[in-house]
């Protein structure tokens, strides 16, 4: 608060008092005072006037710096009603009291939307669970189909499969904590089941699959991590090449694990490097091929900050891409 | 005939499931009523339990409590709950696998095989294969024929025994795909084709040059 908004803010009532003075001084000049004993008297008053005026800036100056510390210090910003010393007035009394209904109001709100989420959470789940029963049905009927047309349901089914787990990942993402199991793992655990569930794809694809170094642990979550590599592995599917190869190669990194997924694929303009990874951006391949939701990358570069994995991209338009996951030492976390 | 219980609520899927199975060499026992399935458990003794976990009344999870008090039957989880905490809990309650749905096929098969397995009794699998007159041994990655023998490489290894498996039938190259893949060989259709021209080579080494024929269209025959 300034000295410059206070006497602003107060404009009326310094007039008010100024012109109450003038009017007082003419009076008492008028029935004969003295102008000598006037200007005393007016001086004495000017005095008191600015004096009280001094003090009640001063006085909410420092009640207000008081105030804005206590805000600065708290790290859950809602409770600041809860924190601050009691009023000494009145007006201030009143006002704390209402900004206390606020924050009642706005906690509540809050809550409900967090109980919607989380309802709208568990719907999507139990949805994704009863739309499994069907594809998995699906798929065992698809056996006693011959041939082409066997091949050709099933890959709409794994594209169906990819979508509804996308559906149930993008959930979950949301608070990722409630069901997260981080134990070791042996990394061919992880690839062998994240190529098996888009197995459908990439044979279809024509792409060869090269492994690297794979006879390692890492401690992670495996159900969250098989996904991640799923996503890494149908981008590489959909935006491959000519002659389409998919090397998954790790090594050690001091006490870390680096996992790197390289295809020969199209590869993603410079330009568009630097925004994969944000929700819903799709691109120009994306949208050149169609069928991209630009959730992907979006949930990977999601779960894998949770799970305290690096996930970088490195890409050459025309040469192919390479994503690198670097699983944390073994005690980082829980 | 290994019999495998299926405790499914899905009828669909229930049926299919049947049907694979008995198609696949094993004895099916559906389960209908899903109030007794421990009495009907040890009325049957299976070899083998498939056990969803959402089921009506009593889930999964009780169901494997029960059955595993009874008696030691494997019991392979099958279900579309995939929450990291129900497959420990799955486990820890002394089931021998977990698979969530939509399974693929040739996994369900593959991981009923190594749980019967595990579990003992016969059907340990060969190391040795014989047909046409060759011996392929797996272990050692050896062929041998009429005194002579050859090193195979991995993925000559899987073809030459999933061609062996099938002697006399006809085995397209999907089929073989398939079958390399399911051995975490993830080869493409070209490396296939070169893969295949070696192992002729080989075969020719052993003087059978035309031992496996190209049926043009379906695929390759032993």
């Amino acid at each position: 608060m300034s000295i410059g908004s206070f006497l602003s803010d107060r404009l009326g009532r310094i007039v008010l008092w100024l012109v109450c003075l003038a009017a007082a001084a003419l009076f008492l000049y008028a029935t004969g005072t003295q102008p000598g004993v006037l200007a005393l008297l007016l001086a004495v008053l000017l005095l008191l006037l600015s004096a009280t005026q001094t003090a009640d800036y001063l006085r909410e100056r420092a009640r207000l710096r008081e105030l804005e510390s206590i805000w600065e210090s708290l790290d859950e910003k809602v409770l600041f009603t809860e924190c601050v010393p009691p009023a000494d007035t009145l007006y201030e009394r009143c006002l704390f009291d209402l900004m206390r209904r606020v924050g009642q109001a706005m906690t509540g709100a809050v809550s409900d939307a967090r109980a919607a989420q989380r309802d709208y959470r568990e719907t999507v789940e139990s949805w994704v669970h009863e739309i499994k029963a069907p594809i998995t049905a699906a798929r065992l009927v698809c056996r006693q189909v011959e041939g082409d047309t066997r091949r050709k349901l099933n890959l709409e089914l794994a594209q169906i499969e990819a979508h509804v787990e996308r559906a149930l990942f993008y959930a979950r993402a949301e608070s990722p904590e409630r069901d997260c199991v981080i134990r070791p793992v042996s990394l061919s655990e992880i690839v062998s089941q994240a190529v098996e569930e888009h197995r459908t794809l990439l044979m279809q694809s024509g792409i060869r699959i090269g492994t690297e170094g794979l006879d390692r642990q890492v401690y992670t979550d495996k159900k969250w991590a098989v996904f991640i590599l799923g996503q890494l592995l149908q981008n590489a599917a959909r935006y491959r090449g000519e002659e389409p190869v998919i090397t998954i190669a790790a090594r050690p990194l001091g006490e870390r694990t680096q996992l790197t997924v390289r295809d020969n694929g199209i590869g993603i303009p410079a330009h568009e490097l630097p925004r994969v990874f944000d929700r819903g951006f799709t691109g120009s391949n994306g949208r050149a091929r169609g069928g991209s939701t630009g959730l992907g990358l979006y949930l990977c570069k999601k779960l894998s900050a949770f799970l305290e994995l690096d996930l970088e991209i490195s890409s050459e338009e025309g040469a192919g891409t390479c994503v690198t996951l670097t699983f944390p030492a073994k005690l980082t976390k829980l | 005939m290994r019999k495998i219980m299926i405790i499914e609520d899905d009828p669909a899927i229930r049926e299919e499931l049947e049907l694979l199975l008995r198609n696949e060499g094993y004895a099916p026992l559906p389960v209908t009523d899903f109030g007794s399935v421990s009495e009907q458990a040890a009325r049957e003794q299976p070899d083998l339990v498939l056990l969803d976990i959402g089921l009506p009344g009593q889930d999964g999870f009780a169901l494997c409590a029960a059955l595993r008090k009874a008696a030691s039957v494997p019991v392979i989880f099958v279900t579309s709950r995939d929450s990291g905490l129900d497959e420990v809990r799955a486990l820890s309650l002394g089931g021998d696998d977990y698979i969530t749905k939509p399974y693929s096929v040739p996994v369900l098969l593959a991981r009923i095989k190594a749980v019967l397995r595990r579990g003992g009794g016969a059907a340990t699998p060969p190391d040795t294969l014989e047909a046409a007159g060759l011996r392929l041994c797996l272990t050692k990655g050896t062929l041998s024929a009429a005194g002579k023998t050859v090193e195979l490489t991995r993925n000559e290894l899987q073809i030459m025994a999933c061609l062996m498996e099938h002697a006399g039938q006809i085995v397209s190259r999907a089929d073989l795909l398939d079958a390399l893949w399911d051995n975490q060989i993830y080869i493409d259709d070209n490396t296939l084709s070169v893969n295949m021209t070696r192992l002729r080579g080989k075969l020719e080494e052993l003087g059978l040059p035309d031992l496996i024929r190209t049926r043009r269209g379906m695929g390759y025959q032993l």
